[in-house]
């Protein structure tokens, strides 16, 4: 079946050739050189190892949480040494992975000094795990795109691997740290790591789900990942690997109009397994072919475009419309969610009072029927 | 006992892919190597160690100069180098120096003469001239603790008097404005540095640095409990006591709670180190973490590149560890968030 939907995904991402866009991101699932195979045999075009340090920290129970659709996780880096992540690199290499050592240091001279490392090993390039949200102080590694950018110059200098920074959301302006990694040389930027995060509390015992404040991934943070892959496209030049989210084909597209040349996954495979890579990657095919794209070239920023300030926004006079009676008798979610009154329902009829009505549009996407339009009045 | 002839023997190759195997070469194809080894194994045959060193001019053997045994701080240091080493198949000569550079003199030539690998010196008292000397042995060597611009050399160094300004300048965060210092060994280059950073804190806040409250310590406990009994005994004692090590910190406490008064209520203590026995006193040392133990891995790491001759063009490498405030709770502050995100 899947040769005759076979489209060549194959990218260029930082000189690297990619067979697909998707990397499994730094992370519980790339924590050993066997698990790296494991990726690379799912599917992956490329696999970033879990964040490869100096020492090793200590590994707490519990430290993830899964509610609803997201996920807390208060895991701290590698549990292997750099001694063992050779043996592990070389390990995974030898079975065809494209691997992007993720590495993290306190200072740019001992990130220089761990990028040599890894380089020597045998990885395909490198991502600055520096935007991690736990474990590195309130305000993570860095608040200072100065700093970033000293980090990111001591690498670039010391490697001749191209070199990739991950970026946090939990900072007022990530387009500034983006130009930061940017004018120090990074070949290119990834984000967004996960999200400072409590994921609940339990109520009996009046305690957190997590022992301390995390990261939160998975479904709820995609919105925020793909606002930040605009930002980073509209604000740098070089390519943004999308990260946050993403568990099908429509999310990796999403991204990839939004400016993201490659994409990142971690939660979903965690929770919907690694199988689950082959069907992004078939589904991508399929839609490529359907809407005669010939490769993402041709898709990567498009939704940029129509991105406007407020200014540019013109103001017309929308209103909403039902265009279509309702087939289903309990739902009520379009009057229950118009904030103005102006949607009403008998039976299987439904009626917008266009006097009442300012277009805000909500109605659209609260239908489960999309029996909403908007018109001008 | 068999030799390596009757391993060879055995696996039915020439001794030199025995050699060969034994030394982890990779011109060995695996179904060789497991021949060999499986001899080696039904023979119990061991490699002569001494003979293996004769011939590869290799003791597989690297020394470790510490200032002083007894503080624990050092042991999370060698426990750092042996780390690496282990994994390397090596051992490590631990020397106790106690800022005696006599002592560390002595150690060096024993040292060369017993033709270790490499070596780790660390707060070394040596001059740069007497470490170049070490070069005409041609043993490589990696300096750890503290800085040296003039001296083309491996170091992994911390910024002392960076950390005592966190230290200090936290202090005066929480309101003290009186703040004593109870420095290390004057003979130690750190001691200087520490001193450095918290005068440099104060005038920031612009306030005087006062002599009378800066007492020197020997980077013992005693001399923790010594400098603050003499601090409690001035007419207008200090609100707040910076000890340049752990241990002085310790006594410090200790001589508070012996003179009736409370920490960190009547009078507030921070230390500098980190070590493990600071998150377990009454109350919890507030200090500055001194890390000994990645400068152990980073300084193991840099000498075997030497060792297996894989330090490539970047001969030299000058690695800084930042030394970063760990907030607890003998210095008095409120904050419980930076508490948490130490």
């Amino acid at each position: 079946m899947r040769g005759e939907t076979y489209m060549d995904l194959a990218v260029d991402f930082m000189g690297l050739k990619l067979k697909n866009p998707i990397m499994v991101a730094a992370g519980p699932l790339t924590a050993t050189g066997e698990m790296l195979r494991q990726a690379v045999e799912a599917g992956a075009g490329a696999v970033v190892t879990k964040t490869i340090v100096n020492e090793i920290r200590p590994k707490v129970r519990p430290r993830l949480a899964a509610l609803g659709e997201g996920m807390q996780n208060i895991e701290l880096y590698t549990e292997f040494s750099l001694e063992a992540w050779e043996h592990e690199i070389r390990y995974a290499k030898s079975h065809g992975a494209v691997i992007i050592a993720n590495i993290l240091a306190h200072t740019p001279s001992e990130m220089a000094d761990i990028a040599l490392r890894v380089e020597k090993f045998g990885a395909d390039a490198i991502e600055l795990g520096v935007a991690c949200p736990h474990g590195e102080g309130l305000e993570g590694l860095f608040a200072d795109p100065a700093q970033l950018y000293s980090f990111t110059k001591s690498v670039v200098q010391r490697v001749n691997i191209p070199v990739m920074v991950k970026l946090s959301p939990n900072v007022t302006n990530m387009a500034k740290m983006a130009m930061s990694a940017e004018q120090a040389g990074a070949s290119a930027v990834s984000a967004i790591d996960t999200v400072r995060a409590i994921i609940g509390v339990d109520l009996e015992s009046g305690r957190p789900l997590l022992s301390t404040y995390g990261g939160y991934s998975g479904p709820p943070v995609r919105p925020i990942g793909l606002a930040a892959v605009a930002l980073i496209s509209q604000a740098a030049k070089i390519p943004v690997c999308g990260i946050g989210g993403i568990s099908n084909s429509h999310h990796v597209l999403e991204y990839m109009m939004l400016g993201a040349s490659t994409v990142q996954l971690c939660t979903s495979l965690i929770l919907n397994g690694l199988d689950s890579l082959s069907k992004i990657i078939h589904d991508l095919e399929t839609w490529l072919m359907q809407h005669n794209v010939a490769d993402f070239g041709q898709i990567r920023g498009k939704a940029l475009q129509s991105l406007k300030s407020f200014e540019e926004i013109k103001v017309e006079p929308y209103v909403a419309k039902a265009l279509q009676g309702c087939s289903d008798l309990s739902c009520n979610l379009c009057v229950r969610g118009c904030i103005y009154k102006a949607v009403h329902k008998s039976k299987f009829k439904v009626t917008v009072d266009q006097n009442l009505c300012t277009g805000c549009g909500l109605c659209l996407s609260v239908c489960p029927d999309k029996a909403f339009v908007l018109e001008w009045k | 006992m068999a030799n390596i002839r009757d391993v060879a023997k055995k696996a039915g190759v020439s001794v030199a892919t025995v050699s060969r195997v034994l030394n982890r070469a990779s011109n060995v194809s695996p179904k060789t190597a497991d021949a060999v080894l499986a001899a080696m194994q039904e023979l119990h045959f061991t490699p002569n160690g001494l003979a293996r060193g004769l011939a590869l001019n290799r003791t597989r053997t690297i020394a470790l100069l510490i200032p002083n045994i007894v503080n624990p701080l050092y042991p999370e240091m060698a426990k750092g180098v042996e780390d690496v080493a282990h994994q390397k198949g090596y051992n490590v000569l631990l020397c106790n120096t106690e800022e005696d550079i006599a002592k560390e003199r002595d150690y060096l030539t024993m040292l060369i003469e017993r033709r270790v690998d490499g070596l780790i010196l660390m707060s070394t008292l040596l001059t740069n001239d007497n470490l170049l000397q070490i070069r005409e042995y041609n043993i490589p060597f990696v300096l750890t603790g503290r800085y040296r611009q003039d001296l083309e050399a491996d170091i992994v160094y911390t910024d002392y008097a960076y950390g005592s300004y966190l230290a200090v300048h936290h202090l005066l965060e929480v309101g003290y404005q009186r703040i004593a210092h109870i420095s290390g060994s004057a003979i130690q280059w750190e001691s200087q540095e520490k001193l450095s950073g918290f005068k440099k804190a104060l005038r920031e806040a612009q306030l005087t640095v006062e002599a009378k409250y800066i007492v020197e310590g020997d980077n013992e406990i005693e001399g923790g409990y010594l400098g603050t009994m003499r601090l409690l005994h001035l007419s207008e004692k200090p609100q707040a006591i910076f000890a340049a090590n752990d241990l002085m910190a310790i006594g410090a406490i200790d001589a508070v709670k012996a003179q009736g008064l409370r920490v960190p209520s009547d009078v507030a203590v921070a230390g500098f180190d980190d070590i493990r026995m600071s998150a377990l006193v009454e109350p919890k040392l507030t200090t500055v973490s001194h890390p000994v133990h990645k400068m152990g891995l980073i300084a193991a790491r840099l000498l075997f590149d030497h060792i297996d001759g894989g330090a490539g063009e970047d001969a030299t490498q000058k690695i800084l560890l930042q030394p970063k405030l760990m907030v607890r709770k003998s210095c008095g502050h409120e904050n419980r968030l930076r508490e948490i995100f130490n």
